[in-house]
């Protein structure tokens, strides 16, 4: 990893020149903190709106006394209800996720068998299939199974993409750990799967923690799936928000108030991830 | 390196002795018993994700064209099984001209919308792009469009769109320029929808550039900067060639997903005013979810997965000639 960039000052410049050029960086740094203020303006205005009282929604003064008073009417209209099940199905999808697509990802990162190649493109390309493709399917039969405005319905159609980043992603964390070890293990007379319990997978933890994360973020954001799969149950955070557009008769505060109980996890959550959010975002494709 | 040489082999290449520890066995039947263990146990592991994953991905996908040969309808129930006419849908698509318009929307909107996403991006990464700490910390806050939840951005956007509480609207008026609901204009709309897109999507060509920038070697641009070269040819012509295949592979990226705006719409306009930001994946979504009509909703989307489906493979293709690593 080379930290120098290509236009970095040259060290053997003059000192003038180096001046010269010093400043131009200052002047790159504070260009970027006004691009990222204008930039995030529309995002802080919703973040405000949050704070301001219900009467004061309107105002463009950016002078208020900031308030909880649209949180604590969110708690009234049985938004924690909506955003309990969004806690629910996003844990239980990621839990499910784990479960089924480590060991997966761990055999197809191991085992070179013929289809491999195949296998793993399958997984990938539930990346690229447009959602719509998986409701009307889902839909019919979920209402032929009584599935419709259920968690556990939910958690089922979240696993046709966190499965695929599972995979994706835990196999090449896998690949990044040296056979060695787990040879060890097994000259020790240990099985396959309780080597890689003991020793592989603790190797990878930090992988794991980062999977786990995308996959509930995936889960936390999905709107689309939620929104026709849900009635009044099982409606997650996100359809509710809608609900509130459009029944509430616009009390904006509120409603950016719930917009921020929304992105609240996932912010809190990136800063985790950040370094693996490329990764999960373009699971599929660009990989070989 | 450490010894990976029984990667490809399987573990059977250096391992006879899980057997040979007993004494009883020849070291080749050793091998033998092991690779068949190995895979026993692999298969085990990958059984169960495959099994799910068959049934959420391959079942729905057949249902899809199944239902898509079908006339099923709400008002229907006895079309689930008729197939007195399999293309019939399909027939009625190319004469459907909402569908064709929708067509040519999401063309504009995909278009249009990848370009910017790609210019900001680019632009973006190469301001961000240097070895100070600040401008390092800065480049996570500038992801924050692209992690908020989709909700979350049209909702940002549909306060900044509507008149009455937006601070946009309210900057144009005192500047003497008041403009009506940019949503709410067939005019402006579906550029409305372009510029909240943009918002969301830009930091993706941001990340992808800014990782490829780190990988640009720095002898020949110290080659050319010491050959006389200003600023803008060294980026012409020997960084941006090093970012060519990263802005293709983001392009075709940002294109697929812009297949599947669907938050956005929603909120902002609801593919109104009349149908102008009405693209495919709405109309679709139209047909099945309020008009019920599943057979014709499948078959629109029987066709953006064909479409995908190509877009997918040039993907494929171009990450599979990447000799470098896949951006991280």
């Amino acid at each position: 990893m080379h930290a120098e960039t290509w236009h970095n000052v040259p060290p053997s410049l003059p000192l003038w020149q180096r001046a010269v050029q010093g400043a131009q960086r200052h002047l790159r740094s504070t260009a970027a903190v006004l691009v990222l203020v204008l930039v995030l303006l529309p995002f802080l205005w919703m973040l405000q709106m949050a704070f301001r009282p219900a009467g004061d929604a309107l105002s463009l003064d950016l002078v208020f006394s900031p308030t909880l008073e649209a949180f604590a009417g969110l708690w009234q209209d049985n938004f924690a209800r909506s955003f309990g099940n969004s806690l629910l199905v996003s844990v239980l999808s990621t839990g499910l996720s784990l479960l089924l697509g480590v060991p997966a990802a761990y055999a197809l990162s191991r085992w070179r068998f013929k289809q491999r190649r195949q296998v793993a493109l399958w997984v990938l390309c539930t990346r690229m299939a447009p959602p719509i493709a998986f409701t009307i399917p889902f839909f019919l039969a979920f209402r032929w199974l009584g599935l419709l405005d259920s968690v556990w319905g939910l958690v089922l159609v979240y696993l046709t993409f966190n499965l695929a980043i599972v995979i994706w992603m835990m196999q090449g964390f896998f690949e990044a750990i040296p056979t060695a070890l787990e040879e060890a293990a097994w000259m020790d007379g240990c099985s396959i799967w309780s080597a890689f319990w003991h020793v592989t997978l603790p190797l990878t933890r930090p992988g794991l923690v980062a999977t786990a994360v995308l996959c509930f973020i995936f889960s936390w954001s999905d709107f689309f799936f939620a929104l026709i799969l849900t009635r009044t149950q099982a409606v997650t955070a996100p359809v509710a928000i809608v609900n509130f557009l459009q029944y509430d008769g616009w009390e904006w505060t509120k409603i950016a108030a719930a917009g921020t109980m929304v992105m609240l996890p996932v912010l809190l959550f990136t800063v985790l991830v950040r370094k693996y959010l490329v990764h999960g975002l373009t699971a599929g494709g660009v990989k070989d | 390196m450490p010894p990976t040489a029984s990667l490809d082999a399987g573990p059977a290449g250096d391992l006879p002795l899980a057997g040979e520890a007993k004494g009883k066995r020849t070291p080749a039947a050793t091998t033998l018993n092991w690779q068949r263990e190995s895979a026993r146990a692999y298969g085990l592991g990958l059984a169960p994700a495959l099994v799910v994953l068959a049934a959420i991905t391959l079942l729905p996908l057949i249902t899809l064209v199944v239902v898509s040969l079908t006339p099923l309808s709400l008002t229907d129930p006895a079309a689930t099984f008729h197939f007195g006419q399999p293309t019939g849908n399909y027939a009625q698509l190319l004469q459907d001209q909402r569908f064709l318009d929708s067509l040519w929307v999401q063309a504009k909107l995909s278009s249009v919308g990848v370009l910017l996403q790609l210019l900001v991006g680019l632009g973006l990464a190469l301001l961000l792009h240097g070895e100070s700490r600040l401008l390092a910390g800065l480049r996570t806050f500038f992801l924050i469009p692209m992690v908020l939840p989709p909700i979350v951005v049209a909702l940002v956007w549909k306060i900044i769109y509507t008149p009455d509480i937006s601070p946009l609207h309210a900057l144009l008026e005192q500047w003497g320029w008041p403009v009506r609901s940019l949503i709410a204009n067939p005019d402006t709309a579906l550029w409305a929808i372009v510029a909240a897109d943009v918002w969301q999507w830009f930091p993706f060509t941001m990340l992808m550039v800014l990782a490829q920038l780190q990988m640009v070697p720095r002898d020949p641009v110290d080659a050319a900067r010491i050959d006389g070269a200003n600023r803008w040819q060294v980026f012409v012509y020997i960084v941006l060639p090093y970012l060519q295949r990263t802005l293709v592979v983001c392009a075709l990226f940002r294109l697929i997903d812009s297949f599947k705006a669907f938050p956005l719409l929603y909120v902002l306009t609801n593919g109104g005013p009349g149908t102008v930001t009405e693209v495919t994946n709405f109309y679709g979504f139209i047909q099945a979810f309020n008009f019920s009509y599943w057979g014709y909703g499948s078959a629109i989307a029987v066709v953006m997965l064909a479409i995908i489906f190509v877009l997918s493979a040039l993907v494929s293709r171009l990450g599979k000639n990447r000799g470098d690593a896949h951006a991280r």
